[in-house]
């Protein structure tokens, strides 16, 4: 009994602020932090939507030009339901609505999880959840979960089956407590028909919440037939597969709402853990995708008619229109005379003995790192403090050889010269900056407007034939394209997490140590910020109270 | 009237009729020692400027001259002082903008040495006709892109408090749009590498090889592409006149010198730039070093001195870079084989530096994460009768 006891409290406050349907109490009496952090959110999710918007033509561009040419345009793309529903900042009206609908399931699973529970079976049952309870989720627990929620999929194929869920809970409750980790040979087959994603996509939703027993999974099998069907929709031709994919990101992202409303926080790590399945999730997307194409590829060049043309056949024959051939070859001749021109000896003495008198005339801290140097500088040591911190933890504490050692304390001898290196510059920069600053003018606006992004090297250094070629990034395989990509939108996301871990960390941890929260809601508070902060909105901690009598 | 003189276009020709036409010699000949004679300046400045861009200095500096704005030429004092402009008498300067040409002269030329002002210009506004990359992260570290400083008031009401699962529901939609924008990213990756490979072969120019989106379109679709060659004549135009003051340069200098000669106090300071110095500490392992000279070591100690310097490579490398970092968009192009080219990037060293920037970006944020566990764990103390348990 003792197993399941440091749930119980969970899942009393579950019920007392879930019932209502409406996102209430946990209120944090201190709202200006909050709201802040709300914004940053808002903003980032704004700027989100809009780089997805713009990406979205480029491919729409990309994708036109690989379909046959010949053809008028009718294929109707289907619109970015799922970049357009997530403008909005509140759950929709029908979000709200299923979220009620599961909460009154969810009673009704606890009660029947009350009265199963005190059957022989309790211990088995204690033993499932206690096993698949949160935390790091290990791989058996996923797995434990999968087998039941995918036996939902012949019986709810819809996707908008969230009304038949209570009338179906009961009976998939008997199987899971039975023996929630023995695969059935059937639900294996199930699992290979769907792609690994979605048994991936389900498995990882299934590892957080099971402590909400059979409303969790409930909500999980919701995103499971999601799944299933989302399988079907990329079968056909590669065009159609992108509105697809939108249109299971739109399914995804409602059900994320619904499940994540459903149990109250517990759900909601599920919900996220879903999306940060993720990144191997849409790595997989994309390969599945990659994977289907050559045949829909093929499929287009055989079933076009004669006279329409594909880039397939055509690419390597085409020819580029007269009159833009030479306006570009005109042009690329002029930026080649540009690089190569060179000042005149004269002109260069003339300048060199203009900007030598006119230097005169600074103010000698002036000559000190100008701020742009200062900038520039500091963005090159950016990355030095990682760097170093790795090397020193990289060498161990013992040695077995005295060779071992040498090297070692050589490494040391060397980290520790370039650390001295770095800090006298930093001094440098410091004294330069606040000797600058000292002499600032009156900015209009904030000084961040007067440095251009890409501020660009002195004259000096980057000769004027460098500033003037072509810019050209090559890449030698597919692979090393995409590994660009996305290691760049990877350095984003993490620029745009610690901010917003900053943002939160000045607003939320406030709030708790100024205890200005009702008392009864201080430890699904604690947990929640905690998550929040410390596992980035992924992992929940177990919060246990303290009930034993000493 | 006066401001289309300052109007820079190409042809190099006064378009006002109300001034004189002037010709580049005739400028010389005018009486430049006044160098307050404005009409000489600004017809000199008609003939030399032929680059209408929108670079924010040197227009606003142009513009300053006419128009006095207030913030205009605040925004020019700072600009000038970012970039390290230390002549006090341009600080000086009201800002009504009622004086002071000369001393904008001076600052627009020593910018114009000091930044390359024309040719980066040249390199910022080329025309697109690739698939540009930007091959920084510049426009990440901008602190105005990250937090929400726009206090854009959530929908959620005017109530001061905010449910702290709807800041939840709002992180975790947020993780949901970057995995989409993943895939979104990996798609289009993959639709570019296929018109890369369909089209090779097919660019007049063989550096390139193969064609671009914009350029497959272009065949697709001419009739689209109306403006981008116009942009592309209007820029070779623009070429042609910078190679024409290229001729013109000396000129312009030895005015400039001129300009300078009636300085108050020229020679009074002499001034010494502080030049960033390399440092060299010896090494000083001596007592290890003799250790194992004593048991003959030695040739073992060179080889494991030089493998520490290898180990060591990235890290100096990084502290001080031998060739300035790369920045900018560049045009992405397919080469399976690796001709060896200067010019061109690679995209692995890109990827090198992404990986290093990503390394270090996540150390950062574990370590904030690490001191919110411990600030978290000192309030945990405070909860009655819980116990957390972290993951």
């Amino acid at each position: 009994p003792h197993a399941a006891c440091g749930l119980r409290p969970a899942v009393r406050a579950g019920r007392r602020w879930g019932v209502t349907g409406r996102p209430v109490g946990r209120r944090v009496a201190d709202g200006a932090g909050p709201c802040r952090v709300a914004a940053a959110l808002a903003a980032a999710l704004g700027e989100g939507a809009e780089r997805r918007r713009e990406l979205e033509q480029r491919t729409a561009r990309s994708r036109a030009l690989l379909r046959c040419w010949g053809s008028e345009e009718d294929e109707q793309s289907q619109p970015e339901a799922g970049s357009s529903s997530g403008h909005e900042n509140r759950p929709s009206p029908k979000e709200l609505e299923e979220l009620e609908l599961l909460n009154r399931a969810l009673e009704k699973a606890l009660k029947v999880r009350k009265s199963i529970l005190k059957s022989p079976l309790e211990a088995q049952g204690a033993t499932g959840e206690k096993s698949a309870g949160e935390g790091p989720t290990p791989k058996n627990a996923e797995e434990q979960q999968v087998p039941v929620p995918v036996e939902d999929v012949p019986e709810n194929t819809k996707v908008r089956a969230v009304s038949k869920k209570p009338a179906s809970l009961k009976k998939p409750s008997p199987y899971q407590l039975r023996a929630p980790y023995r695969t059935d040979p059937d639900v294996k087959k199930l699992q290979r028909k769907a792609p690994a994603r979605c048994v991936s996509q389900g498995s990882r939703t299934a590892g957080k919440s099971s402590s909400k027993g059979v409303a969790c999974k409930q909500g999980r099998s919701h995103r499971t037939v999601i799944c299933a069907s989302d399988r079907e929709v990329p079968a056909p031709a590669e065009p159609q597969k992108i509105p697809g994919l939108s249109r299971s990101a739109l399914n995804e992202q409602q059900s994320f709402s619904v499940g994540d409303s459903a149990g109250g926080k517990n759900s909601v790590a599920a919900g996220k853990r879903l999306s940060d399945g993720g990144r191997k999730n849409c790595g997989f997307l994309g390969e599945s995708s990659k994977k289907e194409d050559p045949t829909t590829e093929g499929a287009l060049g055989r079933s076009t008619s004669p006279r329409t043309v594909t880039l397939q056949e055509k690419g390597c024959q085409l020819k580029l229109p007269l009159p833009y051939r030479k306006a570009y070859s005109r042009n690329s001749r002029a930026w080649e005379r540009c690089r190569l021109c060179q000042t005149s000896a004269d002109a260069a003495a003339a300048r060199n003995r203009f900007i030598e008198r006119i230097q005169t005339t600074f103010c000698s801290t002036m000559l000190a790192f100008s701020p742009a140097e200062i900038e520039k500088e500091l963005k090159v040591l950016q990355d030095v403090p990682s760097l170093l911190s790795q090397y020193v933890e990289a060498e161990p504490a013992d040695h077995p050889t005295l060779e071992r050692e040498y090297e070692s304390l050589l490494t040391l001898e060397g980290l520790q010269t370039t650390v001295s290196q770095c800090l006298h510059k930093l001094q440098l920069l410091r004294t330069a900056m606040e000797s600058q600053m000292r002499l600032r003018p009156d900015c209009a606006g904030d000084i961040g407007s007067c440095s251009p992004a890409c501020v660009p090297p002195r004259g000096q250094m980057c000769d004027s034939a460098g500033i003037l070629a072509v810019p050209l990034l090559c890449y030698s395989s597919f692979q090393e394209l995409r590994d660009l990509f996305a290691l760049k939108l990877q350095v984003s996301m993490l620029h745009q997490e610690i901010a917003l871990q900053k943002v939160m960390m000045a607003e939320l941890l406030p709030v708790l140590e100024s205890r200005l929260y009702p008392e009864a809601s201080a430890a699904q508070l604690y947990r929640a910020i905690y998550t929040q902060l410390c596992e980035g909105g992924k992992r929940f901690p177990v919060l246990v109270r303290d009930e034993l009598v000493d | 009237g006066l401001v289309s003189l300052c109007w820079l276009n190409p042809t190099g020709k006064s378009e006002c009729p109300a001034l004189v036409e002037s010709s580049f010699t005739t400028c010389l000949l005018l009486p430049l020692e006044n160098s307050s004679s404005f009409l000489s300046r600004t017809s000199f400045y008609n003939n030399c400027w032929f680059f209408p861009s929108m670079y924010c200095l040197s227009f606003v500096l142009f513009l300053i001259v006419f128009f006095f704005s207030d913030n205009q030429i605040r925004f020019v004092k700072s600009a000038l002082w970012y970039h390290g402009y230390g002549r006090p008498e341009l600080y000086r300067l009201p800002s009504d903008g009622s004086a002071g040409s000369r001393e904008l002269l001076l600052a627009f030329s020593w910018l114009l040495h000091r930044l390359s002002l024309l040719e980066q210009l040249l390199a910022r506004n080329r025309v697109k006709t690739g698939d540009e990359t930007s091959v920084c992260t510049c426009e990440d570290d901008l602190p105005n892109s990250q937090t929400g400083t726009t206090e854009r008031a959530p929908e959620y009401g005017l109530e001061d408090r905010v449910d702290v699962r709807y800041l939840q529901w709002l992180n975790g939609r947020l993780r949901f749009q970057w995995r989409s924008l993943h895939a979104q990213h990996q798609e289009q990756c993959k639709l570019l590498h296929k018109i890369h490979l369909f089209t090779s072969g097919s660019h007049m120019d063989q550096t390139l090889g193969h064609f671009s989106v914009t350029e497959t379109d272009l065949v697709r679709q001419p009739e689209n592409y109306k403006q981008l060659l116009q942009l592309l004549e209007f820029e070779t135009m623009q070429l042609e006149a910078f190679l024409e003051w290229k001729q013109l340069e000396l000129v312009y200098w030895q005015w400039m010198v001129m300009n300078q000669t009636d300085f108050e106090g020229i020679f009074s300071q002499k001034s010494t730039r502080l030049f960033p110095l390399p440092f060299f500490f010896p090494l000083q392992v001596k007592t290890r070093e003799e250790e194992l000279q004593k048991e003959g070591f030695s040739a073992t100690a060179r080889k494991i001195e030089e493998s520490v310097e290898l180990k060591l490579l990235n890290l100096t490398h990084l502290c001080a870079p031998k060739k300035p970092q790369l920045h900018g968009s560049c045009r992405l192009v397919y080469r399976s084989k690796h001709p060896a080219s200067k010019m061109a990037v690679s995209a692995t060293e890109v990827i090198r530096e992404l990986q290093m920037r990503e390394a270090s970006l996540e150390r950062e944020l574990k370590q904030l994460q690490e001191e919110c566990r411990q600030r978290l764990d000192e309030i945990a103390e405070g909860l009655d009768g819980v116990i957390c348990i972290s993951p």
